[in-house]
C-alpha cells in the first residue's frame, strides 16, 4: 500500500509519534469502530501542539505551545500549555512540532455529490435544491478532507441566473443527516458570465430584469406570510417555488453570487444588498471586481475569492472596463487595498481540486495580500464561517464549537505543509499515518 | 514600454548610479567594474554538495560569476561596487524547459505529421508581456518549443528572457527537437493512433540520422552539393549539441521514449510531461540516462483512469525521484500554467511528496534543467565562470509567500521590484 511518502525522516518520525495513541486504541476494538477520545460519549482528548491557530473573529489569533481540550465532539478549552490544566482521565496526544487549526471552509464547491446540479429549466430556478444530489464520502470529498477542508457549501452551477439552493455540509464520511450543517445553505445567484448560455440573446440587461423580478416576487411572497403571521392578512397559499424567500427575508440564509467584473459586482451590491436588503456575499469576485471594494465595504458585502487568484492584463479584452495595468493583479490584494475586511477563499471545486483550498490563500499572499492579522488563515476559517452564517458552530477553535481540527506540519499557506490528521466533531475523519495518506 | 520601465527603475536605483549615461556599463556588466552581492544565504544549486552558503558574498565581473564564498573568507577586490542585500537570499536564475511564450503563438503548424525542419526561432518577440512576467518571477532561461499538434513540431530555441534583442536572448538554437509521442498528434488526421504515430516518428528520425551521419562523413571542407534543411537539425543531434524534448506521458508512451528514442536510435532525450503512472519507469529511465522534466500536471490522482495511485494523490516528480531517477526537474508548459508560476510547480511537487530535504526542488528549477539541456557550462548554478544570472529573493522560492526582489542576467539588472512606495509591484 502506498501509505505515505517520506518527505523527510523527521516528518515521518513526528507523524508516527502523533498517531501512536490512535493505533493502540484501534487495536483494542478489532471488530468495529472504537469510541475514541474526544468523540461524544468517550473520554476527553487533549491535543498538545507547537502552535494553535485559534482564529476567533476578534482577539488574539494564535497560541504558541498550546493545549486544545476536546470533549463530546466539541472544543472545551484552548490555551497555553503552561496555563491550561488537562483534567484527569483525558487522553493526551502530544503532536510535537505540529500545528492545529480549525477545519477549513470552502463556500464555493460543486463536489458534494453528483454533478446534475445545473438544471437550466428557467432563467431563474430558486426552488431547485442540490441536497437531492449529495453523495457522502465520494472521491472528491475524500480529497477535500485530505487537504483539511471539513465544510463546504455545495451549490448549483451557474448556467442560469439562479441555479437553486446550496447546502452547507461536512466532507467527512457519514449519513446525510450527520453531515448536513445548514439546509438550505444559500441561494445561488449567477449574475453574468455563464447564464448567457441559457438562450441566444440573453445579456446583462435581461438577466438583471429576470433577477429583479425573482427577488421582488419572492420577497412579496415572504411578506404575505409575515403579514399573516402578524394577523394582518389572509393565509397565503404555500408555493415551494418561493418558500426559500421567507428564510432569505428573515436573514437566516445568505445569497452566494457568481459575480465578477466591476459593473456586475457593483450590481450585486447595489441590487441584492442595497435595493432588497438581503444577506449576500460575492463569490468569484474576479476580473476587476475588486474595484468595487470600497462600495462593498461600505455596504458590508463580504468577498469570497476564487477560483482565479489573479487578474492579468489580457482580461481587459473580455470586459472592456477593466483598469489597465502591466502586471499581475492579486485579487485578495485588490480587495484588501479597497478596504474589504471580510476576505475569504474558494476553489469552485472541481474547477480547482478541493484539497487546494489552502493554496488559494498562498496565491493570495504571493500576489500581494498583506498578512496583517493572519488574514491568510482567517480567509480559510473564521471569515467563511461568519459569511456562511455558521460561526456559532464552526470556523475557530473556541470553546463550545464543534471540534473540527486539522493537524498539520506548518502554516497552511505554505504548500509544503502536510496535513496529518483531521478531526470532525472529535472523530478522526482522516489519518494520514495509519490510513491511506492521500498526499 | 517595459524596457523604458527598466531604464526608469535603473535610473532610480542606488545600484545604477543614476547620473550615468545609460550606455556606460554598470557594475557587473561586461566592461563595467566588478560587483559584490552580499546576502544572508546563497543557494549555489550545485549538483553535488550542500549547495548553500550562509552569510555569503558573490563576486560578478564582466557578466560572469567570479567567485562565491563565505563573507569572512572572501575578499572583495578594490573598486568593486558592494551591494548589501541584508536578509535576502540569492540563487541562480530559474530555467523552464517547456514553454510556448517566447513570442507569437503560431508555433504549431500542422503541415505534415512530422515537421523537423520548422523552427520557432522565427516567432521570438523580446520583451513580450508573458516573457516579462517570467523575468519578474526569476525565470531567466526558457526553452521555447513548438506545440504538440504533430509528432514532430519542429525545433525549439533556448532563450535568455530579460535581454533586449534576439541575438542577445539566443542562448542556443536549435534548443531542442520537439517530439510529441501521443495524445495531441491524433488531431492531425482521422485514424491516427499510436502504432501509426510511432511509425512516423521512427521513419523521420531514422531518415534524419542517416542523412546527418552521411553529411558529417563527407564533410571535408568542400561545398556541399545537396541541401535538405528538413534534416539539418539531426546533425546537431548526432554531434550531441542539442537534445530531443518529448511530449510524452502514460506508461507505454514513456516506455517508447526511453526504449526507441534513446535505446534504439541513440538520441539524447528527456521526458517532458511524464505524468499518468509513467513514473513506474523511473528505474529504467535512470539506467538509460533519461531525465524527467515534470509539468504542467504535477500530480496523479486516484480518480483518473490513467493513474494507478492506490487511493493517494501522487507527486509525479516525487515518484520519479523516490523510484530512483536522479535528474528530475519542473516545467510549466506556459501558458498552460503561467510561466511565472514555475517555482510553484516545485512547491506543488513538494506538497504532494517530492523529497526536498536536500534542496533538490531548487536543483529541479536550476542545475538539473541546465544539465538536461546541455547548457550547464553557462547557467544553472552559481559557480565561477558561469553567466551571472542571479535572482534576489526573500526566501525559499518553493514558498509562494516569498517574492522576487531583483533579477540579474549576465550581470545586468533586468528587474528590480518596486519597494511598495514607488508604485505597485508585479504582485
Amino acid at each position: 500500500m502506498n501509505s505515505y511518502h517520506s518527505r523527510s525522516l523527521c516528518h515521518a518520525a513526528l507523524r508516527t509519534a502523533a498517531c501512536a495513541t490512535l493505533t493502540l486504541s484501534l487495536a483494542a476494538f478489532p471488530g468495529g469502530e472504537p469510541p475514541t477520545a474526544g468523540m461524544p460519549g468517550a473520554a476527553g482528548l487533549a491535543l498538545v501542539a507547537r502552535k494553535a491557530l485559534v482564529m476567533p473573529f476578534e482577539g488574539p489569533q494564535v497560541v504558541d505551545n498550546a493545549v486544545v481540550l476536546v470533549r463530546d465532539g466539541r472544543i472545551e478549552a484552548v490555551g497555553p500549555r503552561s496555563a491550561t490544566q488537562i483534567p484527569a482521565g483525558y487522553e493526551v496526544r502530544d503532536l510535537g512540532a505540529r500545528w492545529v487549526m480549525p477545519g477549513m471552509i470552502d463556500l464555493h464547491s460543486h463536489i458534494g455529490g453528483t454533478f446534475d446540479i445545473n438544471d437550466m429549466v428557467y432563467l431563474t430556478n430558486p426552488e431547485l435544491r442540490v441536497q437531492a444530489s449529495v453523495v457522502p464520502d465520494n472521491p472528491d470529498l475524500q480529497r477535500a478532507i485530505a487537504g483539511g477542508v471539513t465544510t463546504i457549501l455545495y451549490i448549483p452551477g451557474s448556467g442560469t441566473n439562479s441555479g437553486g439552493q446550496g447546502i452547507l455540509m461536512k466532507t467527512a464520511p457519514g449519513k446525510f443527516e450527520e453531515i448536513a450543517v445548514d439546509v438550505p445553505g444559500s441561494l445561488k445567484v449567477a449574475q453574468w458570465g455563464n447564464p448567457e448560455r441559457w438562450a441566444i440573446g440573453v445579456g446583462k440587461t435581461i438577466e438583471n430584469y429576470h433577477l429583479r423580478t425573482m427577488f421582488k416576487r419572492g420577497l412579496a411572497y415572504a411578506e404575505a406570510w409575515r403579514d399573516w403571521e402578524a394577523g394582518k392578512g389572509p393565509k397565503p397559499e404555500k408555493d415551494i417555488q418561493w418558500e426559500l424567500f421567507r428564510e432569505l427575508a428573515s436573514q437566516e440564509v445568505e445569497i452566494s453570487v457568481h459575480t465578477q467584473v466591476y459593473q456586475v459586482v457593483l450590481m450585486t451590491i447595489t441590487m441584492i444588498k442595497g435595493e432588497f436588503g438581503l444577506n449576500v456575499f460575492t463569490d468569484h469576485s474576479e476580473i476587476g471586481g475588486w474595484a468595487a471594494a470600497p462600495v462593498a465595504t461600505q455596504m458590508k458585502v463580504p468577498a469570497i475569492i476564487g477560483p482565479r487568484s489573479i487578474d492579468t492584463s489580457r482580461m481587459g479584452s473580455w470586459v472592456g472596463a477593466l483598469p489597465t495595468f502591466d502586471r499581475v493583479q492579486g485579487l485578495a490584494a485588490g480587495w484588501q487595498e479597497g478596504g474589504q475586511p471580510l476576505i475569504g477563499f474558494n476553489t469552485d471545486a472541481p474547477v480547482l481540486p478541493e484539497e487546494e483550498l489552502s493554496l488559494q490563500s498562498a496565491l493570495g499572499v504571493r500576489y500581494g495580500m498583506q498578512i496583517r492579522n493572519v488574514d491568510n488563515v482567517r480567509g480559510l476559517t473564521i471569515v467563511p464561517a461568519v459569511v456562511g452564517g455558521i460561526s456559532d458552530r464552526l470556523g475557530s477553535l473556541e470553546p463550545g464549537k464543534q471540534a473540527d481540527i486539522v493537524v498539520l506540519t506548518g502554516d497552511p499557506s505554505d504548500p509544503r505543509t502536510a496535513v496529518d490528521c483531521v478531526y470532525v466533531e472529535g472523530r478522526v475523519a482522516y489519518d494520514a499515518v495509519h490510513g491511506t495518506r492521500r498526499f | 514600454m517595459l524596457p523604458a520601465l527598466m531604464l526608469a527603475l535603473l535610473a532610480s536605483s542606488p545600484l545604477g548610479g543614476g547620473e550615468q549615461d545609460a550606455a556606460t556599463p554598470r557594475a557587473g556588466e561586461v566592461g563595467g567594474p566588478g560587483l559584490a552581492l552580499i546576502a544572508a544565504k546563497i543557494l549555489s544549486a550545485t549538483l553535488d554538495g550542500r549547495g548553500v552558503v550562509d552569510n555569503a558574498v558573490l563576486l560578478v565581473r564582466d557578466g560572469r560569476i567570479e567567485a562565491l564564498g563565505p563573507r569572512r573568507s572572501t575578499e572583495i577586490p578594490a573598486g568593486y561596487e558592494v551591494v548589501d542585500l541584508g536578509a535576502r537570499w540569492l540563487m541562480p536564475g530559474m530555467i523552464d524547459l517547456h514553454t510556448h511564450i517566447g513570442g507569437t503563438g503560431d508555433i504549431n503548424d500542422m503541415v505534415y505529421q512530422t515537421n523537423e525542419g520548422l523552427r520557432v526561432s522565427t516567432a521570438v518577440v523580446p520583451h513580450n508581456p508573458a516573457i516579462e512576467k517570467d523575468v519578474q518571477a526569476g525565470i531567466t532561461t526558457i526553452l521555447f518549443i513548438p506545440g504538440s499538434g504533430t509528432n514532430i513540431g519542429g525545433q525549439g530555441i533556448l532563450l535568455k528572457t530579460g535581454l533586449d534583442t534576439f541575438e542577445q536572448m539566443r542562448l542556443r538554437d536549435p534548443g531542442s527537437l520537439k517530439i510529441a509521442q501521443g495524445d495531441n498528434p491524433t488531431r492531425w488526421g482521422y485514424g491516427m493512433g499510436r502504432a501509426m504515430m510511432n511509425f512516423h516518428i521512427r521513419t523521420a528520425v531514422r531518415k534524419g540520422l542517416a542523412h546527418a551521419r552521411a553529411r558529417i562523413q563527407e564533410d571535408d571542407g568542400r561545398p556541399r552539393d545537396t541541401v535538405d534543411i528538413q534534416y539539418e537539425v539531426f546533425e546537431a543531434l548526432v554531434d550531441g549539441s542539442t537534445q530531443v524534448s518529448t511530449h510524452t506521458q502514460v506508461y507505454q508512451l514513456v516506455m517508447n521514449t526511453i526504449r526507441i528514442l534513446k535505446g534504439e536510435l541513440g538520441i539524447d532525450v528527456y521526458i517532458d510531461h511524464g505524468e499518468w503512472a509513467a513514473h513506474k519507469l523511473a528505474p529504467f529511465a535512470q539506467r538509460m540516462g533519461v531525465a524527467a522534466i515534470c509539468g504542467p500536471r504535477i500530480i496523479d490522482t486516484f480518480e483518473s483512469p490513467r493513474s494507478d495511485t492506490d487511493g493517494a494523490i501522487l507527486s509525479v516528480p516525487g515518484e520519479y525521484k523516490r523510484k530512483g531517477l536522479e535528474r528530475v526537474g519542473f516545467n510549466t508548459d506556459a501558458p498552460v500554467v503561467p510561466g511565472e508560476e514555475l517555482p510553484l510547480q516545485a512547491a506543488m511537487g513538494v506538497r504532494y511528496g517530492f523529497d526536498a530535504s536536500h534542496m533538490d526542488h531548487l536543483r529541479g528549477l536550476t542545475i538539473v534543467p541546465a544539465l538536461v539541456a546541455g547548457i550547464a557550462d553557462r547557467v544553472g548554478s552559481l559557480e565561477p565562470g558561469k553567466d551571472a544570472d542571479v535572482i534576489v529573493l526573500s526566501g525559499d522560492p518553493a514558498d509562494p509567500r516569498h517574492g522576487i526582489e531583483r533579477v540579474y542576467i549576465e550581470g545586468q539588472l533586468v528587474y528590480r521590484a518596486p519597494d511598495g512606495t514607488e508604485g505597485p509591484r508585479l504582485w
